[in-house]
């Protein structure tokens, strides 16, 4: 029962507030809909995930027992955890994680940047959208580690290539998602800003963007996804040295045949990727919350 | 006599339309003086809402004159409220728009303005949490912060129930007495208009033109329910179905 007042304060703005209050809410407004204690809600959203994570791993002990493959080929699930347990204790681990996070930020944030840019002059400017706006779809379809020969072409076997790839590989998906979200803006909703004295850009600020927002933080969702996908591929192509990124290393665990290490940096692959994807889901479900758009 | 607050004078609304174009406005003429309320009855489709809109400069005139003093603000008959912002911010944005300065200074006007239309409490609370009658007196208070000296309403109340839109014509009506407003209300419900309008104009349908004008000397405060105000309701009707009816007779 501890955590139940917690859950309220959450819930502040939709829930309701004092003992008076009910009386008139009930009177007109929705009424507030019981929700479980927060722990519960914890345990549902939790519970089968990692159901379905203990099947997994015993699927994979299963295939390991099944002798289909040798040890040092296919470890299972404990060698290949306690590696990462050992990876995780050692500091130098660290400095390769944070050289891939470095890039992945850099990378993903100057392709919001852009992405926002470009995604606006699409959306406003009608020449400009019928120019390339079949383009940036394209774009957004074709694998980004093809751009990688030709990054490294440009500039050579540096981290500019590998962030090329990344930038190109999100942008897209940023313009698409704020272009999709300005075109799903209500016109009525517009209207009422012309009325309200909003033009030109003071339509944008106060109206349209913010309405485009849920279409926008889906585009950066899907922009981060692509990042992170476009910039495995080319730290696993693109090595450079004396920067021990996680692709750099998955690439020498399999130049060393360890596949226990392999193993071990594909779960901090997944899990870095999780991770973000959940943030996303998170900021996705309350911007729809507050907006009436999800129960 | 009074100042004249809209002034429309042989007004034309076109739209392109395959070959011929769509007359939705066909010389409209119609005077308000300032503080008056007045209701445009027509059926769907009768360009009421493209008179409105073009008065609002959200549609541009094909042809003819048409002048209104001071600011204008519309209501649609969808609250159209912004929902990522609470009723409060939805008011204070119009104060910010209309230039307002100081948050605190936008705060305490959208509490006073809410209170005027009776949604004390609700500050704090977003549009999908509202009722459909409830948002509407958010709308309204959203009109009243534009400060507008001509109120222009587009069927606002058409999507409420029908308890609440008589709450919310009582209101409208204190509102309006209580200020120095000039309104013009389209509806398509007779009733409606000898209810709330000093005066009501008959729209005829495509194209759109003034057939007929009634002026309400029922006094005020008027019920919906009383016997008078059926009977000039159902003169306005008999007049509206002669309008609809294809020879127009």
């Amino acid at each position: 029962m501890a955590t139940e007042p917690v859950e309220h304060e959450l819930e502040g703005g939709s829930a309701t507030r004092s003992a008076d209050g009910v009386a008139e809410l009930e009177a007109e407004s929705v009424p507030a809909i019981d929700r479980p204690n927060g722990l519960r809600r914890l345990w549902s959203w939790l519970w089968p995930k990692l159901a379905a994570l203990a099947l997994f791993i015993a699927a994979w002990q299963v295939v390991v027992w099944s002798g289909w493959r040798p040890d040092y080929v296919l470890p299972g699930p404990v060698p290949v955890f306690q590696r990462l347990a050992e990876d995780l204790s050692r500091s130098d681990f660290y400095v390769g994680v944070a050289v891939t996070l470095r890039r992945a930020l850099v990378g993903y944030a100057i392709a919001i940047v852009i992405g926002s840019v470009v995604g606006l002059l699409v959306a406003r400017v009608p020449i400009v959208r019928k120019a390339v706006g079949h383009a940036i779809l394209g774009l957004q379809s074709m694998p980004s580690i093809a751009w990688l020969p030709l990054a490294i072409l440009l500039f050579q076997q540096t981290e500019g290539a590998v962030l090329l790839v990344v930038i190109l590989g999100a942008s897209p998906a940023v313009a698409t998602g704020l272009l999709a979200g300005v075109d799903q803006v209500p016109p009525l909703l517009v209207r009422v800003g012309h009325v309200m004295g909003a033009r030109g850009l003071r339509l944008y600020r106060y109206v349209i963007l913010p309405a485009a927002l849920p279409g926008y933080v889906g585009g950066l969702k899907q922009g981060w996804a692509f990042a992170w996908r476009s910039l495995m591929a080319a730290e696993i192509i693109n090595i450079i040295a004396n920067q021990p990124s996680i692709g750099q290393q998955l690439q020498f665990a399999h130049d060393f045949a360890d596949a226990e290490q392999l193993l071990a940096l594909m779960i901090v692959i997944f899990f870095i990727g999780v991770v973000v994807d959940l943030a996303f889901g998170f900021a996705d479900r309350a911007i729809r919350r507050r907006r009436g758009l999800l129960d | 006599m009074s100042e004249r607050a809209v002034a429309v004078e042989r007004l034309i609304k076109a739209f392109p339309h395959g070959e011929k174009p769509l007359v939705a406005l066909q010389d409209v003429t119609l005077e308000l003086q300032q503080g008056e309320f007045v209701c445009v009855v027509g059926a769907s489709g009768s360009g009421k809402s493209t008179l409105l809109n073009v008065l609002a400069g959200l549609e541009t005139a094909s042809g003819g004159r048409f002048d209104v003093r001071g600011r204008v603000a519309l209501m649609f008959q969808e609250a159209a409220l912004f929902p990522w912002l609470t009723a409060s911010q939805n008011v204070e944005l119009a104060l910010e728009l209309r230039g307002v300065q100081g948050g605190k200074e936008r705060r305490r006007i959208a509490h006073d303005l809410l209170e005027r239309v009776h949604l004390l409490g609700f500050e704090r609370k977003r549009p999908h949490e509202l009722s459909g009658g409830m948002k509407q007196r958010v709308a309204l208070a959203r009109a009243l912060a534009q400060d507008a000296d001509v109120l222009l309403m587009d069927e606002p109340f058409g999507a409420v129930d029908a308890i609440t839109r008589d709450l919310l014509h009582e209101e409208l009506i204190r509102l309006w007495r209580a200020s120095s407003l000039t309104i013009l209300f389209v509806t398509h419900n007779a009733r409606e208009a000898v209810r709330l309008g000093d005066r009501v104009l008959v729209f005829t349908s495509r194209p759109g033109r003034v057939a007929q004008e009634f002026k309400i000397d029922l006094p005020r405060p008027r019920s919906l329910d009383s016997p008078e105000l059926a009977v000039v309701a159902g003169r306005i009707t008999e007049r509206l179905k002669q309008e609809m009816r294809p020879d127009g007779h």
